[in-house]
């Protein structure tokens, strides 16, 4: 399609190519231009040949010799009076970067027409782009993750750095389970856990959607255990005293965590997008902030609600809520414990950094009904009781402070694919809010949670909500993320284009790679992380696989300190390709000469039967 | 002659309203219907008694014995003649021409051009002159009936010409005539002659010239965009037969009671083209087929207008004061349910016409795509081009169509896109039909694929 002098401008050096046949003699205009984001499917389809080619920026204003067919190829001779070219793109960084970043999309076969662009960068950039209506095989998905590679401190302006200031604190007191034992109450004695034996009727008869429940205590020796599909992992933990969430202390069991799992009374698993079943040591990506750590103990309930409540937003949410009952029993021992027993403090700070670029986390959770849905801003850590329903909230932006969120402030009910579902312990340690609150660079403001609903005028009236929530925060930068794939990145495009439009720039967080691939895009999505971690770049039902990690987290706030310093982010290449995240992984490791850990994904577990038939 | 059937709808705006009754005798002239709302007067074509008055329509049974004589028209000043005469526009808008023209284009200043699509405007263009531009671009392929009228009525066409310059105080005029027309440009240049204010630009012949937007451009060198009015360009643009029409209602006091028609297709006799001038509106399009010879064989669809804009018709429906074509198409090839897809343009048929079309081919159409170009200015109005018959690039809607599966495609593009359209499409490996395609197989036109003249003609007759 021909573009507008203002695509001209950006694609500048960009190879010119008519979009329509053009008569000799006519001086060469942006509206007798194709558009480039489309070449390199019409390159691979073998429609167009752009050797020879100039630039767009060399064209404009020259005059055509001859007549030209549309998809000519404009080359030295034929025209007259090209311009020469610009420096091209000087004022890169200085950095041989141009690594392409492994920015995974897929053409879903879902996706309406239209090209994506997605960047994804790492202190560098890294563009997805992801032709929704490739030619032919409808199975190409394509992304692309260029490294920019820009040392991001190199660009760092020397803002008058104020004094740092911590807005609040958080301590976390540990207490160091190594056991955990069924008795006659429920009792910890020393580093021994008991639960009262009996307690699961309890949990039966708290709600009537509740049909069933086991608990069972699940040892580093019994891995190996078959389970349902896993609803959520949750820390134990509770407040002190009368503290709020994300205030005064909070006592957290370690070595332990609550999971919780079920079906419905048909055996179908409680999930959208797959999910979880099989053996445990199989099916759960270790370490992953959702997720538990290789040595804790799972006490895990297995819920059978009522039949085909698996799908209604009802369902998970009373298995959520009767499962609490055993957690909230648990919470109230933990309270009564002797500060003798606190292996460990830890103090979480809340700081501000006057004068250093202003950045806001926004992260999107799922809003859509049924199994989609989130309770906000329990009274405990990871709660139910004082909880309001994302959905009943109307999915509209609610700003939290970065030590709610990493006090439990997300009670997760969402049941979309295991693999990018962000569990309820995931926000208890979020990556991208303590790398952003312990980056020196950067000043934090805040987090913005923001439902995703159902239908799409609906997420337009959020996104527009979240806009003019970071309009008025006057930030310099902008992290929206999200989890799952599919419907949600409707509004995922949707809330970086309204804080894109009020030019700030924006970097987006999404699990793509080839099943995720975004089914829309614009003009703002020029600064995309991809989470995947998978080998194949799939949603591999394996717990907690391309959630977003600390990994991720660094390569994000390098872009966005990139894009924030105006550097230019390049665009990823056209194929998903998993280079691009090593290679932006490297530039970032030689610009801060720090080591990048990058976590292992679903090749260094067991081989489960499920994985083998239908993914590997 | 079977009844006449006058319907109360003729024009763009509200239908009008029968002011005669069953039984009521009529005079060819006679005021039958008048408006309720933006609209035209309608009047008897025939001489004869009315049957019915339905919704819809007015239907007159016509007497054995039609005089030529007609009932005339109050006088008035021009414009309020024009405005009696039911005078509407007859390229097949419809547009009420008595309200047209009532403008004064001698103080209507210049309207504000687009810059995006002015590129080459200076900032603050002004049109010194302000203008009637006569379309005779008779554009629609196969419709011959303008053409010759301006060959055989040169003079009440000039004559009309300067009524319309006077009503609206317009300084000069130009005929917009596409070059392939030799006979009639050099009758029109000799005619012009002795006319200084009055003069003609030619057109190359490519789809859509007689666009009204296409005809300013082409004329006066200035992109209007889909929403401004040829008076953003200091003009009106008015249909030859239209101008012809003030003529005869200001000198002969003539009601708009008829209608120029070319006749043509898969006729007995051949598929050369019949003109019929000055047919009484309401009389049907299988008397007018038969009159032509009648239709020869087994056919397709009988279109109403043109191939691009026209739409299906049946044999007893009757013409309007807009009806420029009535074409007998063969029959449609059978695409036997093949996955197809659909580019919907504003120069062609609407995505319904479309649609209509792949049904009649026995296509499945599973993909729609839009022309960049075609805007809907408000939802559901037609669409409208944003720079007629210059291409915006189709290969995007290709690659959809590729991409969701089709086999075959059907396009309503201009020239232009058309021509775009097959640099990518076959090579994608997309069978392309037009959606005129079974017109022009039919009338032996080139069928609308790639373009091989240049959009631009010499001014000079040098024929």
């Amino acid at each position: 399609m021909s573009i507008t002098a203002e695509t001209a401008k950006a694609h500048a050096h960009d190879p010119a190519v008519l979009c329509c046949r053009a008569e000799g003699g006519i001086t060469i205009e942006p509206a007798n231009l194709e558009d480039p984001a489309i070449f390199d499917d019409l390159v691979d389809s073998g429609l167009l040949n752009l050797d020879g080619c100039l630039t767009i920026e060399e064209v404009l204003g020259a005059k055509l010799k001859e007549t030209c067919d549309s998809l000519c190829p404009l080359t030295a001779d034929k025209v007259e009076g090209a311009k020469a070219p610009s420096a091209p793109e000087a004022e890169e960084a200085p950095a041989e970067e141009e690594a392409p970043a492994a920015a995974p999309v897929a053409a879903a076969p879902t996706a309406a027409g239209g090209v994506l662009k997605i960047h994804i960068g790492e202190g560098k950039d890294i563009n997805l782009e992801i032709p929704v209506g490739a030619l032919g095989n409808g199975g190409a998905a394509v992304a692309e993750v260029p490294a920019g590679a820009v040392a991001a401190d190199a660009a760092a302006p020397a803002a008058e750095a104020g004094e740092e200031k911590v807005v609040g604190t958080l301590t976390r007191k540990h207490f160091k389970i190594t056991e955990v034992k069924r008795g006659p109450e429920t009792k910890i004695e020393g580093t021994t856990l008991y639960i009262r034996e009996g307690i699961e009727q309890e949990v039966i008869d708290n709600q009537e959607l509740v049909k069933d429940f086991h608990l069972e205590i699940i040892t580093p020796d019994k891995y190996h255990t078959y389970s349902e599909t896993i609803m959520d992992v949750q820390p134990i933990a509770t407040k002190e005293g009368d503290a709020d969430l994300g205030t005064g202390v909070t006592r957290v069991l370690d070595g332990v965590v609550m999971m919780l799992t079920g079906t419905d009374e048909g055996g179908v698993q409680i999930g959208e997008f797959g999910s979880s079943e099989g053996y445990l040591d199989e099916n759960i990506m270790w370490g992953r902030p959702s997720c538990p750590d290789k040595g804790e103990i799972f006490i895990k309930g297995n819920i059978v609600i009522q039949e085909k409540t698996n799908m209604e937003r009802r369902g998970p949410m009373a298995a959520h809520t009767a499962f609490d009952v055993i957690t909230q029993e648990i919470r109230e021992v933990m309270k009564e414990l002797d500060d003798s027993l606190v292996a460990e403090t830890q103090e979480l700070k809340q700081v501000r950094r006057p004068g250093k670029k202003k950045v806001v986390i926004v992260k999107e959770i799922m809003g859509q009904g049924a199994m989609h849905d989130n309770f906000i801003l329990p009274v405990e850590p990871v709660g139910i009781l004082g909880a309001r329903a994302n959905v009943d909230l109307g999915n509209v932006p609610v700003c939290v402070s970065p030590l709610e969120v990493l006090d439990g402030c997300i009670h997760a009910l969402t049941c979309i694919g295991p693999a990018s579902k962000e569990m309820s312990r995931h926000y208890w340690r979020e990556p991208l809010v303590l790398e952003a609150l312990h980056d020196p660079e950067v000043d934090l403001c805040g987090v913005v949670f923001v439902g995703s609903p159902q239908i799409n005028a609906e997420k337009f009236y959020v996104s527009k909500r979240v806009g003019h929530t970071v309009e008025m925060m006057d930030v310099d930068g902008a992290f929206v993320t999200t989890e799952g794939f599919g419907n949600n990145h409707i509004d995922f495009a949707s809330h970086i284009e309204q804080i894109g439009m009020r030019g700030v720039p924006v970097v987006g967080m999404s699990y793509c790679a080839v099943q995720g691939a975004l089914v829309v895009g614009n003009k703002y999505m020029t600064y995309m992380v991809d989470n995947n971690k998978s080998e194949s770049g799939i949603e591999n039902e394996v717990l907690g696989c391309n959630t977003l990690c600390e990994e991720d987290a660094i390569r994000a706030l390098a872009m966005l300190k990139t894009a924030m310093a105006g550097e230019e982010v390049k665009a990823a290449e056209k194929k998903w390709n998993p280079n691009v995240k090593s290679t932006n992984v490297e530039l970032i490791e030689a610009a801060y000469g720090k080591k990048v850990d990058l976590v292992e994904n679903e090749q260094s577990l067991p081989m489960s039967q499920k994985r083998k038939e239908k993914y590997d | 002659m079977g009844n006449v059937q006058i319907l109360l709808r003729q024009h763009v705006g509200a239908p009008c309203a029968a002011i005669v009754k069953a039984g009521d005798a009529v005079e060819k002239g006679t005021l039958i219907a008048t408006p309720t709302g933006l609209g035209a007067n309608i009047f008897s074509s025939v001489y004869g008694v009315v049957e019915e008055v339905t919704d819809d329509r007015i239907i007159i049974k016509p007497d054995e014995e039609q005089k030529e004589e007609f009932v005339p028209i109050k006088e008035g000043t021009k414009l309020e003649m024009v405005k009696e005469a039911g005078i509407v526009g007859m390229g097949g808008a419809g547009f009420p021409t008595g309200i047209k023209l009532n403008i004064n284009l001698a103080e209507t200043p210049m309207g504000e051009m687009d810059p995006e699509i002015n590129p080459e405007l200076p900032e603050g263009f002004k049109l010194e002159h302000s203008y009637i531009l006569i379309n005779a671009a008779e554009c629609e392929p196969g419709l011959e009936h303008n053409i010759q009228q301006l060959e055989e009525q040169t003079d009440k066409v000039i004559r009309g010409v300067k009524y319309c310059m006077e009503i609206t105080h317009a300084d000069k005029a130009i005929f917009a005539i596409k070059k392939k027309h030799h006979k009639a440009i050099k009758i029109l240049d000799a005619a012009l002659k002795s006319e200084p204010d009055i003069s003609m630009h030619m057109m190359a012949d490519i789809y859509p010239m007689g666009e009204e937007r296409a005809v300013v451009r082409e004329c006066l060198g200035v992109n209007l965009t889909t929403t401004q009015l040829p008076s953003a360009a200091r003009s009106v643009v008015v249909n030859l037969e239209t101008v012809a029409k003030v003529a005869e209602a200001i000198d002969e006091r003539k009601p708009c009671i008829t209608k120029n028609v070319t006749v043509r297709g898969k006729l007995v006799g051949g598929n050369e083209a019949h003109v019929f001038m000055d047919v009484p509106v309401g009389v049907s399009v299988g008397e007018l087929i038969e009159k032509a010879g009648g239709i020869d064989g087994e056919y397709g669809e009988i279109i109403m207008g043109g191939a691009f804009t026209g739409k299906s018709t049946e044999l007893d429906a009757p013409i309007t004061k807009t009806t420029g074509g009535i074409l007998v198409t063969m029959e449609f090839p059978d695409l036997h349910g093949a996955k197809t897809g659909l580019l919907v343009c504003a120069c062609g048929g609407s995505e319904e016409r479309m649609r209509e079309i792949a049904s009649k081919m026995n296509a499945n159409v599973i993909s729609v795509c839009r022309c960049k170009q075609a805007i809907e200015n408000k939802p559901g109005a037609p669409l409208k081009c944003l720079r007629p018959g210059n291409c915006p690039g189709q290969v995007k809607n290709n690659m959809q169509f590729k991409k969701d599966g089709c086999e075959y495609i059907i396009i309503g593009n201009c020239s232009d896109c058309s021509n775009t359209v097959m640099a990518s499409g076959p090579k994608m490996g997309l069978k392309v039909f037009h959606q005129t395609d079974h017109v022009m197989r039919t009338i032996g036109h080139p069928l609308y694929r790639t373009l091989k003249i240049s959009k631009e003609v010499s001014q000079d007759i040098d024929f």
